[in-house]
């Protein structure tokens, strides 16, 4: 239902975002995936009509809405900040673009209500934003960006001001309401958890540009690029040079084995349910080469402990080192 | 040491304001009386109410009142229309030779009105409009100070607010009238009550531009009412004072605190 195709930005001499080229079919949650500062914003901008691309076109529903003002492109938003208007009370807040676009009152009153019902929030409709909480805040933004019953829904880190543990319960939460009502979501995010969780498809973006698209799986299991693969998953893959090329394998796949590659153990870093250990695998002479590896339980190593590690090689994957590219034997589809 | 300091500083808050408040207490002491107490001070003193209506009945006071409240009121009005758009311009647009206009409008801040008395009257003179509500009004219609004002207040509110508020389907005088206004409301709370008493005290200019009682205000009024020629009489002139100010005062005692958090808000001192 909405197709970027070859947008960029540029702001003074810096390309901001590059070429962007993504698709979202109807009903699919998509996550915008990338460290601060790499243009993710600043595309979901570009859709919304807040910022207007320098190159490229964006369709919505088969219509070109590239350069078509925010009001007029139908659209749901959330801001990080809530952007709750100070002055209304919540019901104001949920109405005001309905109002804004005169909907009819009994209509209005109508999806005021199924809206309440879905966030829950019936008792606070006469109350100011500032007499909510944080994350009450945020089901009025999100109830204002539902209620106008648009198709495509953009969120910018909606959650990111929240403590850690509302914002584990809202995301359960935003992602059962968008299957539910069947909305498309464009989810602008720096936590590849949320990405991760939430997201039927991952746009992961480094420096203005896309670096990779595809199912959350994917991207965790064919990574892309050395920087895909850094950037998905936690501890980040671990890169290890190897002639021209790249080895990555990631800490959980690496078990300590007898008869493995020789290590010695650096650190060690208890989680409670595991333990990640640092070691050094370079054989003598060479400069230092470090992995990280996923100890499950809590792992009794000493600082220049010698060990073993060891990982199968499914769990192996290669990249050019010039062009820091995947060179794995793509499945044929 | 602090406490000292302290209490200094709330001595000299309270001398401060006695010392300003003893002319408005004199002319209720004055007015209230008979003229022989007008210059003596006596607790048995006969109260009275004759002052006011001699007062009232010496000169036109309905039709001054009515004329500052005409002038007062289209010099509002037509401040915050002016200024809500040249400040949100100066806020929010991007367009050429913004920072000159804005330059522009801050130079105007230092440039006195009363050094353009003479040209302002040749203006209105070539216009037609001597002795008009207009003529009293024109000059101030917009003010650098409110646009300024609002400036800053405008650039404080939030853009994902304003971006918000686009998302939902608003823009230009909609957006600014849904969005920024209320938002701003202290900052236009606050800049009336400035407009309003410089404007309804205001005098020199008043004076050099209207004639007849048709557009003169209640300060040009008073002045020639208790002018030396006609024989000053401090009991009468204090009675007519508080008729002038009357509605002034009462407007700000009701609205006290209203008024003043929103100086605090707006930071105007």
């Amino acid at each position: 239902m909405l197709k970027v195709e070859g947008v960029s930005r540029i702001f003074g001499d810096k390309k901001v975002v590059d070429d962007l080229n993504f698709a979202v079919e109807d009903g699919e949650f998509v996550a915008l995936l990338g460290p601060s500062g790499c243009g993710k914003s600043t595309s979901l901008k570009m859709i919304a009509g807040l910022e207007d691309p320098n190159t490229g076109t964006i369709e919505l529903d088969g219509k070109d809405i590239t350069h078509l003002g925010p009001g007029q492109r139908k659209l749901g938003m959330v801001f990080q900040s809530y952007a709750l208007f100070p002055h209304l009370s919540v019901k104001e807040n949920i109405l005001f673009g309905l109002k804004a676009r005169k909907v009819q009152k009994d209509e209005q009153q109508k999806r005021l209500t199924s809206v309440v019902d879905l966030v829950g929030l019936g008792e606070h409709l006469e109350k100011k934003p500032g007499q909510l909480s944080g994350g009450q805040c945020q089901r009025v933004a999100l109830a204002r960006a539902i209620v106008s019953e648009a198709n495509l829904c953009l969120m910018d880190e909606p959650l990111s001001n929240l403590d850690a543990k509302l914002r584990n319960e809202m995301r359960t939460e935003i992602r059962a309401l968008q299957q539910r009502l069947g909305m498309s979501v464009i989810y602008v995010t720096h936590d590849q958890v949320e990405a991760m969780s939430m997201a039927d498809k991952i746009v992961l973006m480094n420096d203005g540009r896309i670096e990779q698209i595809g199912l959350p799986e994917d991207l965790y299991n064919r990574p892309a690029t050395v920087f895909a693969a850094q950037f998905i998953g936690s501890p980040p893959m671990n890169i290890i040079p190897a002639g021209d090329k790249l080895l990555g394998v990631r800490p959980e796949h690496i078990r300590i084995e007898d008869g493995g590659m020789p290590g010695r153990v650096i650190s060690c870093d208890y989680h409670g349910a595991d333990t990640i250990v640092l070691a050094d695998i370079s054989s003598n002479g060479d400069t230092e080469s470090l992995v990280k590896l996923r100890y499950p339980g809590h792992a009794l190593f000493t600082a220049e402990q010698n060990i073993s590690i060891h990982w199968k090689p499914e769990f192996e994957h290669q990249f050019s080192s010039s062009t820091r590219t995947s060179i794995d034997a793509q499945p044929t589809n | 040491m602090s406490t000292w300091f302290q209490l200094l500083s709330k001595l000299s808050a309270y001398l401060l304001g006695i010392i300003w408040v003893l002319p408005l207490l004199y002319a209720f002491w004055a007015a209230f009386h008979p003229p022989e107490y007008a210059t003596q001070f006596s607790l048995t003193a006969p109260l009275t109410l004759e002052n006011f209506v001699s007062a009232w009945d010496q000169a036109p006071f309905y039709r001054y009142m009515l004329n500052t409240i005409v002038i007062t009121t289209l010099i509002l009005v037509s401040q915050l229309f002016v200024c809500t758009l040249a400040g949100y311009a100066l806020a929010r647009e991007n367009f050429f030779g913004r920072g000159f206009a804005l330059a522009l409008v801050l130079t105007q801040l230092m440039v006195m009105p009363e050094v353009l008395i003479v040209e302002n009257y040749k203006t209105l003179s070539d216009l037609g409009q001597i002795d008009t509500y207009l003529g009293v009004g024109l000059p101030y219609l917009a003010s650098a100070f409110g646009i300024f004002l609002l400036r800053q207040t405008f650039k404080t509110v939030p853009q994902e607010l304003e971006d918000a508020a686009r998302v939902e389907g608003l823009s230009g005088l909609s957006l600014i009238w849904k969005v920024f206004v209320p938002l701003a409301f202290p900052t236009y709370l606050a800049f009336s009550l400035v407009s309003i008493s410089y404007h309804w005290n205001n005098f020199l200019w008043p004076l050099v531009v209207t004639n007849t009682v048709a557009s003169r205000p209640l300060t040009v009024g008073m002045a020639i009412f208790g002018a030396p020629e006609s024989g000053v009489d401090w009991s009468v002139i204090s009675a007519g004072t508080l008729i002038a100010i009357g509605p002034l005062l009462a407007l700000f005692l009701v609205f006290q605190r209203q008024f003043i958090q929103s100086f605090m808000h707006a930071g105007i001192k």
